[in-house]
This record gives C-alpha cells, structure tokens and sequence, in this order.
C-alpha cells in the first residue's frame, strides 16, 4: 500500500506567483492529488467598483493583474466607452495600443524570467526584468507609474505623448530585439530546460475549450484563438501580424508561443510608431471636469487579450454615476482551474514548471 | 423546444437573448452541440431578482453570444455536467452573488473563508459589519464579528 | 625538507613526542587559517562573479568594494536567535551541520599541498592510505545532509534528505571506479617516468602524475568531475537543496549559524573538489618551472576549477531527480567502466 504524504506549497513559498495555496497529496515524489485554495488576495474589486465613480475604477483594475496593467484598464475602459458613448479620438487608440503592447512584452518578462527561476536558474531572471525596467521607465515618463499605471482614462489617456517619448521607444526597441533574442537563447540552449518542459503538463485541445482556457496556453494547444485578430479592437485590423500556434501542447510549448508573441508584439509597436497620427488625446466630453459626471444607463461587454489570455469585463449601469455591477472574466482562474488534472502524475520539479509555465497572476485570479 | 424571450443582436458591443430559467438546460444543451463553448457566467443583483448572464462563444465560427436569464428565488440550474468551466465560476458567484446552482456538486465558496457570513455582491449586505478571519493551528480558518478574534 | 620537520627541530628541546604534537597542531592551525581565509576570499569572489553574470553589481557596502560583506554576514548569523524546531529530534538535529562542518575541515588536513621555496613541503597528513581516507570522508559528508533532513520531521525536509541520498548513491560508484582507474595508472613506473611512489596516498599519485592523468583519461576526468559537482551539489545537480521546490531541500528548518555551517559546507565542498580534481587529474604541484612552486601550480590549477564550477552554476537550470539518477547509473557508470577496462588494457599492452 503506497504511503501518501500531504506537502503544502504555498501561500509562502518561492516559486509560487502570489499567494495561493496548493495541497499536494504526494506519493513519494508523484503528485497524486492536488487542492487548491484561493482567496488570498482577495479584495473584491467588483464590489469597490460599484462603489467608486467610473473614472476612480480604473485604479482597481490595474491591481488585478499588476504585472500587465495596461491591459487591464483598456478592457476596463473598453467597456465603460461602449455603456457612455463617450469615443476616444484616433491618436488615443494609437497610443493606448503601444502602451498595450510594450505592457505585454514587460509582463511576458516576467513570466520567462520567473520560469527560469522556477526551474533553478538564476541568471536570466535578472536579464528579464532590466529589460522590464527599461520598458517601466517608459511607463513612468508617460504616466507618473512604473506599474500601476493608471494611464487610460475615459474617452483618452491621461497625458500626450511627447516626441521625446517617442523617440525612447524608437531607440528601445532594437536593442530590445537583440536583447530578447539573447535571453532566448540563454533558456534554448540549455539541454536541461528541453528535459524540464517538454512532455510536462499536455492540454489537449477539447479539454482546454472545456475548461475555458485562453490565451498562449490555448494556442500552444494547437487552437490559433486571439482576440487581436478574432474581434479586433483598438486598431489591430490595421497592423500586421501573426498569432504563433505549436502543437506540442506542454509547457515547452507555451513557453515557445509566448516568445514567438513578444517578437509579433515589437511588429505591432513598429506599425503603430510609424501609423501614429496627430491630433486630440482624449475625448472632450471625458475631459477632466466632466470626468466625475459620467453617467452610463444598460450593459456593455468587451474583451481584451491581455498576457494570461482573454480578458473580459461586463459593466452594468443604471444611469448613474457609479456602475451598478461589474465583472471581470479572469484568464488565469481558468487556466488554474486546470491545474489539478494535468498535474496529476508528475513530480513536484515539473509541477512547479507547470505553474510556472501557466503563470497565473494571483492579483487577477482572486480579484 | 426552447422559446427565445428576446434576441438583441447588438446590445453593448454584441448579441444578447434572453431565456427563461426552465429552458436553460436544454438550450445550453442545444449550443454546446452547435459548438459553443462557455466561457464565463456573472450574476447581477437587480434588487428585486437576480440576473445571470452566461457567455457562450463558437471558436469555429467566431460568434460570442451572451444569454441573460432572471431568476426571483436564488436558485439556478447548474452546468457543471455540460461545461468543466462553470464549476469555478458557479463557486465564484455562489461564493460572492450568492446563487444556488442546483446541481453542483462541490458548492463551497471559492474565494472567501466557508464562515463567512453573507455574499458581498448582493446590494443588501451590510458593509458596516466587519468580519475578522483567523486561523487556529491545525490551519483552519475561523470567522467572526468580534474584533479581538482578528488579532 | 618537509614543514613539520622544520616545525619539529625548533620545538626538539621539549622533547620527541611533546614536539612533534605541537608542531601538528601548528600546522593544523595554519592550514585551517589558510582555508578560511581562501572560503572568505572565495564567497567574495564568487558573489562579485555572479552579480557581473547577472548584470548586478554584487556586494559594496561593507568595507572597501565590500570586501567585509562575508563577515558582516557571519556576525548578523552568529547574532540570530537559535530557533529550534518543535518535533525535532535533539541529537540529531544539533549534530547535523557539524558533520558536514567537520569532514569538510578534516579533509583539507588531508590534502598534500606540495612544497613552497622556505616552507618546504606543507603537507601534514603523510599517511600510505590518504586515497582512501579522503573518500571515507566524503562519504561521510552526507550523513550531515541527511540527518539534517530527517530530524526534523518537516516534509520538505525529508523530500530534500531523500533526494540527497538518491543523488549520492547514483554519483559515488561511478566516482569511485574512476579513482580506481587513476590508482591502476598511476602504479606502473612507465607512465611516471620510473618512479613508483605509493600509488594509495595522495602524494604518492600526484609524485607519480609526471603526466597529468586527464591526458591518459579524459572519460576519467569527465566522470570525476562531473561527480564533484555533484558532491557539491550545486546548480544542475542541487537536488538535496531544490530551493525553488522544497523552500531549502534538507536545511529548512535551520536558522542562525547551523545554517552557516551548510552553507560554508557547500562552498567548502566546491573548493574541496575542485582541489582533488586538478590533485587526481591535472598534475597537482607538478608545473612546468620549478619543483620549489608547487603550492602555487596546484592553487592555480583550483582557481580555475573553481571560477568554471562557478560558471556551471549560474547557467543551468537544474535537473529532475529521476532524470539525475538515470543519468548516473546509464550514462556516468558505463563511461567509468569503459573508463576503467581502458586504464586496464593501457597499462598492461602499450609501452
């Protein structure tokens, strides 16, 4: 008779990202159950939003997932847009769409570079994140915040961007390219990353639609899903680029996908620097006096894709100034929520990878 | 047969249609062998009913349809046995709207300590009230009114 | 003129037995004080390394370039309050680290360091079976680790201890058979240029290493080295510690100092093997020049170990546990066999 051990990771613990808490239930070394408890984090968002006026929301929803802030005020505002009618101008939509996409490229940092250390190795994480510093600096220039940014605001952004600002992403970006193609290398060449993710917790497709899994770990599943190209937003029909599937299903796979999206999401910002038009940022009926008086009557929905995958957010309005409910769909509850079936037979090394690899945000899964 | 109460084809950026609670099963039924997937559900607290929305997509097609359905009693019919995601998500909304999704095997609240008293997202709770969490040494979570019991 | 002897004549007017004593605890002392300086400038040298791999800047505070970071450190370990874990066993879990601590010291005593112009030869230990002693001690080393793990009953603890063993019984065979290889080597007067020295004693194979013995065995030196980064157990192979999976493997639950003396075990250990490597594999005090330089050849030879053990352990991932076992009993004890059968056929048919 196997003799089972109970061996909790987390909410401390130094490769978990934020504060959960799985029980693993161990035969030796292989996991044979897993229970997760969430809620630590737990602020209830909704339930401030519908307490704050439209514009102080946007706050709230940059702490849900603080390492991708960007995306999650746009799918915020996206909403709030469509309930007040209130339209950003194009130069907003412009800018708002690097911003996004420099946030992408910081937030999928910090996922290669927590892998790595999930995995024992040290060096790349401090590789990632000065990158990620350089692209927080950036933010800070354009917004006063290096990661809740509170940048968006209804019907624009809070601040032009300057030709000087430009000109720092201009020069960012090439080197950032060489940059990324060096880290890449650092994880590729190293024969034992192949070893700790190849074969290690496999999606398959129909299980991953199940269980309403989005973004790159859906991809890797071999399902070219993104809402970029399936409902484009913002003005991503006007750029090129492409949506990198793999059909290796595991964790080398989602690992592949996102470093093949950084490389599309630099495209993107290319495209959008050389689009960039003149004009108004932000919308005169949002502009800062008015701010405190919007008022949205019915329902509206958007979805955005943001690092964990697909990001939405329902507002409800019955025609005051604060919303009357509030929901975000949350990507990476959904990918957790799988957790505990594709790690079912593995050894605690590749259930960490796993985790890892998912890179679940706990700021966004508990809300 | 399930009857469609109302189809808005563009009610905040996408289709809405609006269901009765009896018919749920079936129509849900109806989609996830059209090929729809669910991908998220949230209730909304009208004061004097509860509203839960369900959104469905169609990867193939790429069609997102979102389904209302009201209910007066707090009770609805859980899809569980149809979609793996709605297991969270109805744990979720029991945990913070407060919806008994009939059905559910697992229905213990997802995010808040199983003590707790009362759903923070319906209007009617009372945020004056504060609750303390603390927890004994075997690790188990106690909740209480009484202040000294937070420390 | 061997150290001791010098040491032995200057103290000869309390008498043969009384001398001799004074002058080993003499020696000892020095040799000691001569390694712990070495850790400190060691540690120093490997978190200056690291950081500049990582694009940091690495220690700067304490002292000049924070010079005095490692003693800083020290002090605020030996000030921490010594926590002791509920449900541990007493014995067991205060004489943990001060096993690894002690094999660690005892085999530096251990190590002929050859000779340097005025000192004469440093070596203290001159023993026939210092091979042998050497490797009872390493195997030793472990027993730290695992008592350790399991005295503690905290799970990760034991998960870390059991990992420990696993790794080492996967490590130390192969290593062994590659030590065996070298002794074959080195016993026939062909290889060595004619001189037959006690092929069981430390000095007696470096003596004969006219050529060093990774040009005879290169599959021996690979297999040898590999092991000790093993025995060191640090970044591929840091299976007992797995700090990103069981919080410290087998040194969870210890706090303050205890602590301290893993950590100085674990640094100890990389410079330990990276001494036996260039002793058994690269010619130890043997250099090109002078017979009268022979401590600096072999601390030359160390450093560079060293600074690519520290460069194997900012760069890699680490292993899973069953893929390490796999590797040592598929890859690495074949490759010592093969190894050994070579060393066997090499003495007895090529003259």
């Amino acid at each position: 008779m196997p003799h089972y051990t109970e061996l909790n990771i987390g909410p401390v613990h130094p490769s978990i990202h934020g504060i959960f808490n799985f029980k693993l239930i161990l035969n030796e070394e292989i996991i044979q159950d897993v229970k997760v408890t969430l809620g630590f984090l737990h602020r209830n968002a909704e339930k401030l939003s519908e307490l704050n006026l439209y514009a102080d929301n946007i706050i709230f929803f940059d702490r849900m997932n603080y390492i991708d802030a960007m995306n999650m005020e746009l799918g915020y505002l996206m909403s709030v847009e469509k309930l007040t009618g209130i339209e950003p101008p194009e130069r907003a939509q412009w800018i708002r769409m690097i911003m996004v996409e420099l946030n992408r490229l910081a937030a999928r940092l910090v996922g290669m570079g927590s892998l790595g250390l999930d995995l024992g190795m040290l060096t790349p994480f401090f590789h990632t994140f000065k990158e990620r510093e350089k692209i927080q600096r950036i933010f800070t220039e354009a917004s006063g915040g290096r990661q809740e940014v509170n940048y968006f605001s209804v019907g624009g952004v809070y601040q032009d961007l300057t030709e000087q600002m430009i000109n720092d992403i201009k020069n960012f970006l090439p080197q950032f390219k060489k940059n990324l193609e060096d880290m890449y290398n650092m994880f590729i060449h190293s024969e034992i990353f192949w070893q700790r993710n190849r074969g290690i917790g496999i999606i398959e497709p129909e299980m991953a639609l199940d269980y309403g899994v989005t973004g790159p770990a859906l991809r890797a599943s071999g399902i070219p899903y993104d809402v970029r190209k399936d409902a484009p937003y913002l003005f991503y029909d006007r750029v090129n680029f492409d949506i990198p599937i793999s059909h290796e299903k595991d964790n080398f796979g989602r690992f592949m996908v996102k470093v093949e999206e950084m490389r599309q999401s630099i495209r993107i910002i290319e495209q959008c620097l050389d689009k960039i038009t003149d004009g108004p940022f932000f919308n005169p009926q949002g502009k800062k006096s008015l701010m405190l008086r919007i008022k949205g009557n019915g329902e509206a929905f958007s979805r955005v894709e943001s690092d964990a995958g697909e990001f939405a957010v329902y507002v409800n309005g019955n025609n005051t100034t604060k919303p009357n409910r509030v929901h975000a769909r949350s990507p990476g509850l959904r990918n957790l929520s799988l957790l505990p079936v594709i790690s079912k037979g593995l050894m605690i090394a590749d259930f960490i990878a796993v985790v890892g690899g998912l890179d679940p945000v706990v700021g966004e899964v508990d809300r | 047969m399930y009857k469609i109460i109302s189809d808005d084809k563009d009610k905040g950026g996408m289709r809405m249609i609006t269901l009765d609670k009896t018919d749920l099963i079936e129509a849900m039924t109806d989609f996830k062998n059209k090929g729809y997937y669910l991908t998220c559900l949230n209730g909304v607290d009208m004061k004097d009913h509860l509203d839960v929305i369900y959104f469905i997509h169609n990867f193939d097609t790429n069609d997102y349809i979102s389904v209302k359905v009201s209910t007066n009693d707090e009770h609805m019919p859980s899809l569980t046995k149809l979609f793996r995601v709605a297991d969270w998500d109805e744990r979720e909304q029991y945990d913070l709207m407060g919806i008994v999704f009939d059905g559910h095997d697992d229905l213990r609240r997802l995010f808040l300590p199983d003590e707790w008293v009362g759903h923070p997202l319906r209007k009617d709770y009372d945020l004056k009230k504060v609750q303390y969490v603390n927890m004994d040494s075997e690790g188990n979570e106690h909740v209480s009114f009484d202040e000294k019991e937070g420390s | 003129m061997n150290l001791l002897f010098k040491l032995h004549q200057w103290f000869s007017f309390l008498g043969n037995y009384a001398s001799f004593g004074i002058a080993y605890l003499i020696e000892t002392i020095v040799v000691l004080l001569f390694v712990t300086i070495s850790f400190i400038i060691l540690i120093y040298v490997f978190r200056k390394y690291m950081a500049r791999i990582q694009l940091r800047i690495g220690p700067n505070r304490v002292g000049k370039f924070g010079l005095l970071q490692l003693m800083a450190d020290a002090l605020k370990l030996l000030g921490k309050e010594s926590i002791l874990p509920k449900g541990r066993d007493n014995m067991a879990y205060r004489i943990a680290p001060i096993i690894t601590m002690m094999s660690i010291m005892v085999s530096f005593i251990i190590i002929p360091y050859g000779g340097l112009y005025y000192f004469g030869n440093l070596t203290t230990t001159n023993s026939d079976i210092t091979l042998i002693l050497m490797f009872g001690i390493l195997s030793i080393m472990p027993i730290g680790e695992v008592l350790g793990g399991i005295s503690t009953r905290s799970n990760y603890a034991i998960l870390g201890a059991l990992r420990g063993i696993a790794k080492d019984v996967s490590f130390e065979v192969p290593m062994l058979i590659s030590v065996l290889a070298i002794v074959m080597v080195s016993s026939r007067s062909f290889v060595t240029g004619g001189s037959t020295y006690n092929s069981l004693s430390l000095a007696g194979i470096v003596t004969n290493e006219v050529i060093p013995y990774g040009i005879i065995e290169p599959l021996g030196l690979i297999v040898f080295f590999i092991s000790m980064v093993a025995r060191a157990s640090y970044s591929p192979f840091d299976l007992s510690e797995s700090d990103s999976e069981l919080i410290s493997g087998a040194t969870t639950e210890y706090g303050g100092m205890r602590f301290g003396l893993f950590y100085i075990g674990l640094f100890g250990m990389v410079y330990l093997g990276s001494f036996l490597v260039s002793l058994l594999y690269l010619g130890g005090y043997n250099g090109p020049v002078s017979s009268q330089l022979g401590f600096i050849y072999l601390l030359v030879k160390t450093i560079i170990l060293v600074l690519i053990a520290f460069l194997i352990w900012v760069s890699l991932p680490r292993m899973r546990i069953d893929r390490f076992v796999q590797f040592g009993w598929k890859y690495l004890l074949p490759l010592a066999v093969i190894n050994l059968i070579y060393a066997g056929v090499f003495v007895l048919y090529i003259r």
